[in-house]
């Protein structure tokens, strides 16, 4: 339990938690509250050989093997969805054997997190009996049920250093406010042995606890204010995900020498944060918060 | 309104196998089954109850479909939404009746392939992931399979090169020896027919496109599948059904799962609709 009464860091500071080889748990899901400001963050300090986990990512994930911080990967999913398609630097190095996929399902994820949060040494999946995903993960067994009889996959406890968590709202004790989908964030901070937290916004206590809490603070070790912290993915209600800016990136990453080229743009900034915001430019940003004008304005976002 | 192109009629075609009074679910990156659930919420299954893929909402009411599947837009007019934790223990303890569900590569038994082709050290090719359906789809009371590539040769095969979500028999046996509890594929829809699967679980051909001969079937499909006794044509879309579909999916987000050349095909109303 994280008891200090602040624990507002700057960016490098909430990001230098994180080590090398480090087990690291990704927050959001997809287009949705990725932890983006301390995913460069922790490219742009060099961090090497991360073991991530979480369900369905995307340019998180990609990024971080585009920069070579990544030696293991165990998401459900790592994608652009149908829209954008593969993620191109995630299958380079998957297909170049430069990463190890021990690809999950988020079924086990959940109960593994489950089995951490309980302090159990296991517990029990109905599925994977009969498809591949052993052959991914040796360090599941089985087990016999003793009341039924019947033979279930074991799966351990998942325990990560880290969870990577942005939050639109938090306040200075690291209490977060999400909207739905939490997808496994609320797990992950109940799992890691430490959450690390961008917020778009710190609030006042009583503020925040008026929009309610989703993730209590003496789950979280450092909290950092960062503006547009998820950007490009959406962080709802501020803004929504910016598709021409992961479209660009899903260009970009199609090669490894256009990847550097997007990593020296974008993420390698001498401001870091602040020069990326500022190289998006305030009028781009803003029209990514004018989703909640009308639903042309919020469909106009996506065509 | 004076005809319609093939994505309207797949998408209708998909809608059809849901039926109302079910609790169904799509996955993400799946814009056709996803526009498919609206439809049939909005047509024949108006009290099916519709879990918006990654969202988790309860029958929103979203006034356009965006090309991610968990942009806040998609959960407009749920009164609820569920925890992630709260569909993935429905689904596994079986309260969930139908999902869809494709795949880089889907075999004779219905199994699917969204991990890699080629050996799985050096994959050929590393495709995305299964998200949940490893195990849920052990679970699910139905599942509606469908792919848009069938026709590239190498979609619909003999055997996956890897087991991501279960058909009606693996290597390791069948549902039942296996301990799950539910039915598995119903239904694989694709560009080039309607199938079901026979009482050993085997893919067979069920439903014919008007502009696709059973030969062609053959040459995409690396098995020599059965053609059921009562083989017909896919029943034509209404037109209510194409003008639901057009104001569902605005944005189109469901064509983007079809080569150019599936969305040149187009076809006529008839005078009377089949439907």
């Amino acid at each position: 339990m994280y008891l200090d009464p602040d624990k507002r860091v700057d960016l490098a500071t909430a990001a230098s938690h994180v080590r090398d080889a480090s087990l690291v748990a990704l927050g959001g899901a997809l287009t949705s509250r990725l932890p983006m400001a301390l995913v460069r963050e922790l490219i742009r300090q060099g961090r090497r050989d991360l073991h991530v986990v979480g369900s369905a990512h995307g340019m998180d994930v990609d990024l971080l093997v585009a920069a070579g911080a990544v030696a293991v990967c165990e998401e459900s999913y790592v994608g652009f969805e149908q829209d954008l398609g593969l993620a191109p630097a995630y299958r380079r190095a998957a297909e170049g054997g430069t990463i190890t996929v021990k690809e999950s399902c988020c079924v086990t994820i959940l109960t593994q997190l489950r089995a951490a949060e309980m302090g159990l040494p296991f517990l029990p999946v109905r599925g994977i009996k009969g498809t591949d995903m052993r052959r991914l993960h040796p360090e599941y067994a089985e087990i016999t049920c003793p009341f039924t009889g019947e033979l279930l996959v074991a799966v351990p406890p998942l325990i990560p250093d880290f969870a990577l968590i942005h939050a639109p709202l938090g306040d200075q004790f690291g209490n977060l406010f999400l909207e739905q989908p939490y997808v496994l964030d609320e797990r992950f901070a109940g799992a890691s042995r430490s959450v690390i937290a961008t917020v778009d916004q710190i609030v006042p206590t009583d503020t925040l606890a008026e929009r309610g809490v989703t993730i209590p603070g003496y789950f979280v070790q450092a909290v950092v204010e960062v503006p547009f912290g998820a950007h490009p993915a959406s962080s709802y209600p501020n803004y929504a995900y910016d598709r021409q800016h992961m479209s660009r990136y899903v260009t970009a990453a199609s090669t490894p020498d256009s990847a550097e080229a997007y990593l020296a743009e974008w993420v390698h900034l001498p401001g870091g944060e602040d020069d990326y915001r500022a190289k998006l430019g305030p009028e781009p940003l803003a029209r990514l918060t004018s989703w909640s004008q009308s639903v042309d304005q919020w469909k106009g976002l996506f065509v | 309104m004076s005809g319609y192109t093939f994505d309207e009629w797949f998408v209708v075609r998909l809608a059809h196998t849901i039926t109302d009074r079910e609790v169904v679910f799509h996955g993400f990156a799946s814009p056709c089954a996803q526009v498919a659930m609206h439809v049939a919420k909005r047509s024949h299954a108006p009290d099916m109850m519709l879990i918006e893929g990654a969202m988790y909402a309860i029958n929103p009411t979203p006034a356009f479909i965006p090309p991610t599947s968990n942009d806040n837009s998609l959960k407009q007019g749920a009164a609820y939404s569920m925890r992630f934790e709260e569909f993935f223990d429905a689904a596994i303890r079986g309260d969930v009746d139908r999902m869809f569900v494709s795949g880089g590569q889907i075999d004779v038994y219905g199994n699917t392939n969204v991990t890699a082709v080629g050996p799985l050290e050096r994959p050929k090719v590393k495709l995305g992931g299964g998200g949940g359906g490893c195990n849920i789809s052990a679970t699910i009371r139905q599942l509606t399979l469908w792919t848009t590539r069938h026709r590239s040769g190498r979609t619909v095969v003999a055997e996956c090169d890897f087991i991501t979500d279960l058909g009606h028999r693996t290597p390791a046996g069948t549902r039942a020896e296996l301990g799950y509890t539910g039915g598995g594929p119903q239904w694989l829809v694709s560009e080039l027919g309607v199938f079901d699967y026979d009482a050993d679980g085997r893919m067979r051909l069920r439903e014919t496109w008007p502009d696709v001969s059973i030969e062609q079937v053959r040459a995409a499909t690396g098995f020599e599948f059965a053609i059921a006794g009562d083989v017909h044509s896919v029943a034509a879309p209404t037109e209510a059904e194409v003008a639901l579909v057009r104001a569902i999916d605005s944005l189109e987000v469901r064509r983007g799962e079809f080569d150019s050349r599936e969305l040149e095909r187009e076809f006529e109303f008839t005078t009377t609709p089949a439907r």
